[in-house]
């Protein structure tokens, strides 16, 4: 419950700091994609669209959620526009027919909830958050940006235009019921009585390529292997909400948004080149 | 609607029927026809069927690849099919020529050399999804297209001799099933339960592309069963057959498993058990008249397409020798039904992970759990919509007495919303599903008694989450399995121990089959875009 009112505060922050014209998910809206845009589509999408769909967005009892792991139809800010006023046909979504400021207002408020989290202006200290990721945080010990890092857990080189703000969020705090494949824990016992522990990059009942704790790579095949046993739960922690004071939380949260190949939509600024 | 597409398909089999008459008596008999005698009692070198024989058993009488010599199996040949994507055709062999086929095209391979003899393509071609094969009978080789016709093509030259319209592709139907072939007829169905367009299932003369008869899978109004649908959703209700069947020559009666009713997860519109989606039915081979089906899940709310092969075994149940005909659904529930009477006999789930109904009555109803059915924000269903086996066949071994097949445990979450319908060919599903976090899918080969279902044997395919290849069984005690991961594995068919596996690098979504050329033994799988064979060392066949 504690987590639940900071994360929101988190997301709330963020959501407030947004406001640098030019990004393409606002670049249709006529009232752009302001900070202030967003909060006022926020309460108005709570007021006017709960009956159908959820609240912030969460699925609702005849409506879908607006930001979720599928494809949607309607993804542009004209899109999302039309959906509104003009309802979709052949299902349950009615034409809304609002003064047309508050539909962009609700349009600004969606794309923010769907934008990766490049694109999506932070307010944490991205150089603190750098060294919490190299230091307290640990997290270099098993991910690798540009180059530098451990070999255990994915490359985050380019996160940020990867993952959106929540989805980042939710790897720092919410346990997978599953570790993804690649990453699945494994302690391997050889028939030579040797132990190795690490990940499994690819398995089969005839061979299992794996990345040790010692980053390196061993090929096994099923003959020289006399036990495997795999874990069930991801390597990766997800207490950080917990161990990182709330400051320390939104550095890092800030830090790893901007990770990035590509520069954030209508910025100036170089994508992240110091590791 | 239906009596204008009769018309246009007679129309088209009449224009060609003459040529196709002349064209036979000129050519004669010769070396690679297939008479019904042989589809009746294939020798053991010919794979003729989409199962192999009418019983859809799967089982190879061939000899010369054993678990002592196995060790020693190597590729063949490999050919790759231009331009395809992932085949799921099932190979047939006729006097070692190869048939083999994707959406639009049939080749002629040898089946020694992995040469080809001829290609056939249809122009202009529409795409429509997959093709699982040919079937032959005479000199003619017949293959359904993704614009919804049969086509008759020459064995020995790959030239179009007639084709017929099953179904209007502008109303959205295509046809991917292997044709099926029995004496002097050629039995098609075809696909579009998913956009709320009524299956059914045609039998065309075999030599002039004349339709003798139409089993619609959906009752019309006045025939019985079409009370099982709320008022007018009959008429959008599904019910494809989208998968070839199985066929008992002594009672004259054709076996076919029928697909979901259409919306797929919403069933308000359509109260009701909506016959006879998600049954299998049992035909006259003459008239096309029912004389029995068996409904597996009444009023699915889940796609649980009953299109799964249904093996067809004559052996004793209770102390009496019994026609049996047994069926793994992609519900979860094997099935154990007379052949001749359509009675329920044995049901039990041969997946861990069912949660949708507790059981089966004395009558095989399932006993539904509920709070799995989908809403729009999801219930969590096992076996999930893609099911617990699905299109690849299962096989069985007369010497084991076991029941050998493909198996998905895994859950999925199930949505629906609510969805019109718009003719033309257009999804009808009203919304979807999803793999369960909780539950990932994995896959596992399976042996099960009979009789009973009991559990024999599993084989884990380690890595494999979607659905692999069918089975093959031999005489010589080995089942061959393959997987998304693209292994062909050889399993003991008694003990399930894998004794042999080659990588074909590609995903594996199609059934192998088993086939002899000059004293060898091959085996034979659609793997990706490859056909891809295999047999002992030449020299080695001899010891």
């Amino acid at each position: 419950m504690t987590w639940c009112r900071r994360g929101l505060g988190i997301l709330v922050g963020v959501v407030l700091y947004l406001g640098l014209p030019g990004h393409a998910w606002g670049a249709e809206n006529p009232l752009g994609s302001g900070a202030e845009v967003i909060a006022e589509g926020h309460e108005l999408f709570n007021k006017l669209c709960t009956v159908c769909h959820g609240v912030d967005g969460a699925p609702g009892d005849r409506g879908p959620a607006m930001a979720a792991q599928r494809r949607y139809l309607r993804q542009t800010d004209t899109e999302l526009f039309q959906a509104i006023q003009e309802g979709i046909p052949d299902s349950e979504m009615p034409p809304m027919g609002l003064p047309e400021d508050d539909a962009w207002r609700i349009v600004a408020w969606i794309r923010s909830l769907r934008a990766k989290a490049i694109d999506v202006p932070v307010d944490g200290d991205i150089q603190q958050g750098s060294n919490i990721f190299w230091g307290k945080g640990e997290c270099g010990r098993c991910h690798v940006i540009r180059g530098r890092g451990g070999l255990l857990g994915p490359d985050l080189t380019n996160l940020g235009a990867q993952m959106s703000l929540k989805r980042i969020q939710e790897a720092l705090t919410v346990e997978k019921p599953h570790p993804p494949l690649g990453y699945r824990p494994v302690t391997v016992t050889t028939q030579g009585g040797r132990t190795i522990s690490g990940v499994s990059k690819n398995e089969h009942n005839f061979s299992l390529q794996m990345i040790g704790d010692d980053d390196r790579l061993y090929l096994l095949s099923s003959e020289e292997i006399d036990k495997i046993v795999y874990g069930e739960k991801s390597l990766m922690p997800t207490d950080y909400d917990r161990r990182l004071s709330e400051a320390e939380f939104r550095d890092l949260l800030a830090f790893l948004s901007r990770l990035s190949l590509r520069r954030r939509e209508g910025s100036s600024v170089e994508p992240n080149q110091a590791p | 609607m239906i009596d204008e597409m009769s018309n246009r398909a007679a129309s088209i089999g009449h224009v060609l029927r003459c040529a196709v008459v002349a064209g036979l008596l000129a050519a004669g008999l010769s070396a690679g026809e297939v008479t019904y005698e042989q589809l009746l009692d294939p020798p053991p070198e010919n794979w003729l069927t989409y199962g192999r024989t009418y019983d859809s058993q799967r089982h190879s009488p061939l000899d010369q690849i054993t678990k002592e010599n196995i060790s020693q199996l190597a590729p063949a040949w490999i050919f790759p099919m231009p331009g395809a994507r992932r085949l799921e055709s099932v190979p047939i062999v006729v006097d070692g020529v190869m048939y083999v086929s994707q959406p639009n095209e049939v080749y002629a391979l040898d089946a020694r050399a992995g040469r080809q003899i001829w290609k056939w393509r249809r122009e202009p071609a529409r795409q429509r999804g997959n093709n699982r094969g040919v079937a032959v009978l005479g000199n003619l080789v017949y293959v359904s297209t993704p614009d919804a016709h049969l086509v008759a093509l020459d064995a020995r030259t790959g030239s179009m001799v007639w084709e017929s319209e099953i179904a209007s592709s502008e109303d959205g139907y295509w046809s991917p099933a292997a044709p099926f072939a029995i004496d002097g007829r050629i039995i098609a169905g075809n696909a579009a339960g998913d956009y709320g367009l009524n299956g059914w299932l045609d039998a065309f003369d075999a030599t002039t592309g004349e339709r003798l008869w139409r089993f619609y899978t959906i009752p019309r109004p006045g025939e019985p069963g079409n009370e099982t649908w709320a008022g007018d959703s009959w008429k959008t209700g599904g019910g494809a057959t989208w998968l070839s069947g199985s066929f008992d020559p002594e009672l004259n009666l054709l076996y076919w498993g029928i697909g979901n009713p259409a919306p797929d997860f919403d069933g308000e519109p359509r109260r009701g058990d909506n016959l006879y989606t998600e049954s299998v039915v049992a035909l006259d081979a003459d008239s096309g008249k029912l004389k029995w089906h068996f409904q597996f899940t009444p009023h699915d709310l889940h796609d649980w397409d009953s299109v799964e092969i249904p093996i067809l075994v004559d052996a004793p149940y209770k102390g009496r020798l019994r026609k049996l005909l047994v069926h793994a659904d992609r519900n979860g529930f094997y099935y154990v039904l007379d052949r001749e009477t359509g009675e329920f006999l044995e049901g039990v789930p041969f997946i861990d992970k069912l949660n949708w109904a507790s059981g089966l009555t004395e009558t095989g109803r399932p006993i539904r759990v509920p709070g799995v059915e989908p809403t729009l924000q999801g219930n969590f269903v096992c076996p999930s919509t893609s099911g617990a086996t699905n299109w690849m066949s299962p096989a069985y071994n007369p010497a084991t007495n076991w029941f050998y097949l493909a198996v998905k445990e895994g859950c999925g979450v199930s949505y629906k919303s609510k969805q019109e319908f718009r003719p033309g060919g257009f999804s009808y599903a009203a919304t979807g599903y999803i793999e369960s976090p909780r539950f990932p899918w994995q896959m596992f080969v399976r042996a099960l008694d009979l009789t009973t279902g009991e559990r024999k044997w599993e084989y884990k395919q380690v890595n494999s989450r979607h659905y692999g290849a069918g089975l093959v069984s031999t005489a010589t005690g080995l089942i061959f399995a393959g997987d998304d991961q693209g292994f062909f594995t050889a399993l003991d068919a008694k003990t399930g121990e894998p004794l042999w596996h080659f990588n074909t690098g590609t995903r594996i979504s199609a059934s192998p089959i088993s086939y002899a050329v000059k004293g060898r033994q091959y085996l034979a799988v659609c793997s990706g875009v490859n056909v891809v064979t295999f047999a002992l060392p030449a020299g080695l066949e001899a010891d």
